[in-house]
């Protein structure tokens, strides 16, 4: 008996994961060239990006640039919409969107601070 | 004073690995005196633990920056009370609170149950073994006690720390996480003695239920926590670090429930053992995440200092319970079956399945990112669509088993039965569902669902208290004398609050973006929110500014001032403003950023969440329960120690 | 902070004694086995839960029959059921009682 519900929860994950498609790939900065569509880009935010120009037509633009390895690979990133608590320099953000010409231009509202990791290594100042 | 620390530390590892050593051998070959020396070294790690903790606490206060940790944590302006709960806040301190907290619960548990000696003989080592882990890692790989030259000041604490909740919220779980440490090690003892009885269980009942209780208690906190301070609106969000306590209590609440089953009917022995096994190693393996950032990818996991050392202790423990159930698998199996697939066994075996498959998903879904990476060597991660389907899935037959379970018998109901006692609630359900079509809350099935079955649930529980009353003659004779049933009975109904509250306020949630000058409004669910202007704030860390929204709707006239503090350190921060509609129990949330730099234009966003604070108030509602379901009962204590104590004489000379 | 080293030295010292204690109170014992449960009293340990669950059972049987929860129909058809596995286990216990005293008296006589 409880295998055959095991089985049945089962098939229900299988189904939805064959229907749903295997969720949204992710890459750092140093792995988004070459990926057409959409992806999730999780990064390091470089410099001082100026938060307000988030709503401007032009949008908030920012670089980005792997987290915790030494790669010299920096992605420009232009977005638009609601900044998150907490954004700026050296804060670790997941944004969704595409590469576009070699810019990454990210979905409005989407960026998101990563939950702070009180436990990590000391970043911040010194990324 | 540093050395002082750490010496405490050392002989606490001392302690707990002589009680773990000692005590197995003193299991094995059967030797009183050693047993009970090992008993006592458990028992001393605890005040010793407590003089390292208690140095680190005096240190904190005292600023004191010669302590690495202290100066990493801390500074001199830093308020006393956030000064302290650095404590926890760091990696060190943590783990030294875990240990703290094992050792003080280890202490007591095998303290309140000496007389069971056969039981206590191997419980004691199973604790040993989990204190060693901890007490190394503090000793020789992540020591609070570092020194160095003293700086003239610390790093300071992150702003977003520095609030009531982080007094509150790292307490409440640790509480819950180390909690189920106790069940485990009492477990993993029966089956090292090769005690078959309840004895384990009835030792233990309280300490799973206290440690579920603050489990689920401290995930709250931590839920409106998000929802008031962070600001984006929501209360969870399916991050790593959230599930990382859902899915210990998910198996706790499975392992509740299924205890009951073995209590009432000898059956799935090995089921419950599998159930507790799972929720300590979960419990583990939450600390373990939260500690090690593992799952933001497998890079960052190497840089952490202590993420190989959990994974290598998480992996040697599952593998133990893995063994030590399998080894006895011969003594756990019974003859009693399951009479029939519409009797309240039967109800609690759905439940557990769907608790557990629940929770089997949410493990996927966090280690989804980890494993792709490992075999595909690209990161894919999954997201709030995969979540919110198995909730919805998994989450709403569990909502309407809570109500069908009480309703139906034990061993066998017969449909006649049934019948009788569905009526009222399947016609409760059928007129809310009805109701809430006609009134437009169509436009979400499961948000439909989870009302109709939590109306149900609602109707069932009041019955069972109604005609509960009637036969035992008033409602607190009725519950004094039905302790666990009627205080489960409350913590089902903070449950039916919880789904309600989650259903309103995600469901039916209205939500709405705009740039706003000043005089224009914006309109969501019936309230118009009119942008008036904004002025700066300032503040000892940080500067910002404030706007002046008034809202009118529903009759009702109220001012918002949402806006954003930039600080100096951390950068900026949402300042949410929320409304409490009391006529509706539910919120109206507002967030306000500056839209271009010179302008008074704000982004302006609501929510109109309703039903929101249904979820704050099961909180409350589920340690009452909790309480009542705890509270010990005088004549079944007598009962049990009559039992045990004529089973623990020895048996002939 | 020769305090603090002294403190330490002491809480070492009164954990070691505490951790010895059982030695030194007893340091040349009749017994040195740690009691475990013999094969009979395990069994009689499991008749007692039995008891205890039969009882339990049947106690709850009759609060869902008040409560309504059960028609007369079927409380009749497990009434009968419950109270005579509770008699079974009541009557096991006893006679694993009286075995036991038996075994007890006369240690030579081997129990069935």
């Amino acid at each position: 008996m409880i295998a055959l519900s095991v089985a049945a929860a089962l098939a229900i994950f299988v189904v939805y994961t064959a229907l749903a498609g295997n969720g949204v790939q992710q890459v750092t900065p140093s792995t988004v060239a070459g990926h057409t569509g959409d992806v999730t880009l999780v990064g390091a935010v470089v410099g001082a990006p100026q938060t307000s120009a988030a709503y401007t037509k032009a949008g908030m633009r920012f670089q980005l640039k792997d987290i915790g390895s030494a790669s010299a690979a920096r992605v420009p990133v232009v977005y638009h919409g609601s900044v998150p608590d907490l954004f700026k320099a050296g804060r670790h953000i997941v944004v969704e969107g595409s590469l576009r010409n070699g810019v990454f231009v990210a979905k409005p509202g989407s960026l998101v601070t990563k939950c702070p990791s009180k436990y990590a290594p000391a970043k911040s100042s010194k990324t | 004073m540093a050395p002082l620390g750490r010496a405490a530390l050392l002989l606490a590892f001392g302690l707990v690995a002589y009680a773990l050593l000692a005590g197995s051998y003193a299991a094995w070959k059967r030797r009183r005196r050693l047993a009970l020396s090992a008993q006592n070294a458990l028992l001393a790690a605890f005040p010793t633990t407590l003089v390292a903790a208690v140095v680190l606490l005096v240190a904190l206060g005292r600023r004191d920056m010669s302590f690495a940790y202290v100066w990493e944590h801390t500074s001199h302006k830093l308020p006393l009370g956030y000064a302290l709960s650095a404590f926890w806040g760091g990696q060190e301190g943590s783990l030294l609170l875990w240990l703290l907290v094992l050792t003080g619960y280890a202490g007591l548990a095998v303290w309140l149950n000496r007389r069971s000696r056969e039981l206590i003989a191997w419980t004691v080592p199973v604790f040993g073994l989990v204190g060693v882990f901890f007490a190394f890692m503090l000793c020789f790989v992540s020591s609070p006690f570092n020194v160095q030259p003293a700086p003239p000041d610390g790093r300071g604490m992150v702003p977003s720390l520095q609030n009531p909740y982080m007094l509150a919220h790292p307490p409440m779980l640790y509480l819950g996480y180390v909690g189920l440490t106790v069940p485990f090690a009492f477990a993993m003892g029966a089956l090292l003695s090769g005690r078959t009885d309840e004895r384990w269980i009835v030792a233990t009942r309280r300490w799973t239920l206290a440690a579920w209780t603050f489990l689920g208690v401290g995930q709250l906190i931590g839920a409106h926590w998000a929802y008031v301070e962070i600001g984006w609106g929501g209360y969870y969000a399916w991050d790593p670090v959230e599930n990382a306590a859902l899915m210990p209590w998910l198996a706790a609440t499975a392992f509740l429930h299924s205890v009951m089953i073995q209590e009432k009917r000898g059956m799935l022995k090995v089921w419950n053992m599998v159930l507790v096994a799972l929720a300590f190693n979960l419990s583990l393996f939450g600390t373990f995440l939260t500690r090690s950032g593992v799952i933001d990818s497998i890079h960052s996991f190497a840089r952490s200092s202590i993420g190989g050392w959990f994974l290598a202790f998480l992996g040697l423990m599952v593998f133990l319970s893995v063994a030590l159930i399998r080894w006895r698998l011969p003594l756990l199996r019974t003859k009693t079956r399951l009479e029939s697939l519409v009797s309240r066994e039967a109800t609690f075996l759905y439940n557990n399945l769907l608790l557990v498959a629940l929770c089997l998903t949410i493990l996927w879904g966090v280690l989804y990112p980890i494993l792709s990476e490992a075999v595909r060597g690209e990161t894919r991660s999954v997201s709030k669509p995969y979540y919110d389907f198995f909730l919805h899935t998994f989450g709403l037959p569990l909502l309407l088993l809570m109500g069908l379970g009480p309703l139906v018998a034990w061993r066998r109901a017969s449909l006649r039965s049934l019948g009788k006692t569905f009526l009222v609630p399947f016609a409760a359900a059928v007129a809310t569902g009805v109701a809430l079509l006609a009134l437009g809350f169509g436009s979400s099935w499961p948000g439909l669902l989870a009302y109709t079955f939590g109306a149900f649930v609602a109707a069932s529980i009041v019955l069972e208290f109604v005609r509960g009353r009637a036969a035992a003659g008033g409602i607190f004779r009725l519950i004094a004398r039905n302790r666990r049933r009627y205080g489960g009975y409350v913590v089902h109904a903070a449950v039916v609050l919880l789904a309600i509250g989650i259903a309103g306020s995600s469901a039916y949630q209205t939500e709405r973006e705009r740039v706003l000058r000043p005089g224009q409004s914006v309109e969501a669910a019936g309230y118009t929110l009119t942008y008036l202007g904004s002025t700066g704030v300032s503040g000892p860390n940080y500067t910002g500014f404030r706007s002046l929204v008034s809202v009118a709707g529903h009759g009702e006239r109220f001012a918002l001032h949402p806006g954003m503090n930039s600080y100096d350190i951390e950068g900026p921060a949402n300042v949410a403003s929320i409304y409490h509609d009391p006529r509706s129990l539910g919120d109206v949330f507002t967030t306000a950023q500056l839209a271009g730099q010179h302008s008074n234009r704000i982004d302006l966003k609501v929510f109109v969440k309703p039903l929101i604070n249904l979820i704050w108030a099961a909180g409350f509602l589920f340690v009452a329960g909790a309480l009542v379901a705890m509270w010990p009962d005088a004549v079944e204590q007598r009962r049990l120690a009559a039992r045990y104590a004529a089973g623990a004489a020895p048996a002939g000379i | 902070m020769e305090w603090a080293l002294a403190l330490a030295a002491m809480l070492a010292v009164v954990a070691v004694v505490f951790v010895a204690r059982p030695f030194l109170r007893d340091p040349s014992p009749a017994s040195d086995r740690l009691d475990e449960l013999a094969p009979e009293a395990r069994r009689r340990l499991a008749l007692a839960e039995e008891r205890d669950r039969a009882l339990a059972a049947l106690k709850e049987l009759e609060f869902d029959h008040r409560t309504g929860k059960i028609s007369d129909e079927d409380y009749r058809s497990q009434v009968g059921l419950l109270r005579r596995r509770a008699a079974e286990a009541l009557r096991a216990l006893e006679h694993g009682e009286q075995a036991e005293h038996e075994r007890v008296a006369d240690p030579g006589q081997r129990v069935p």
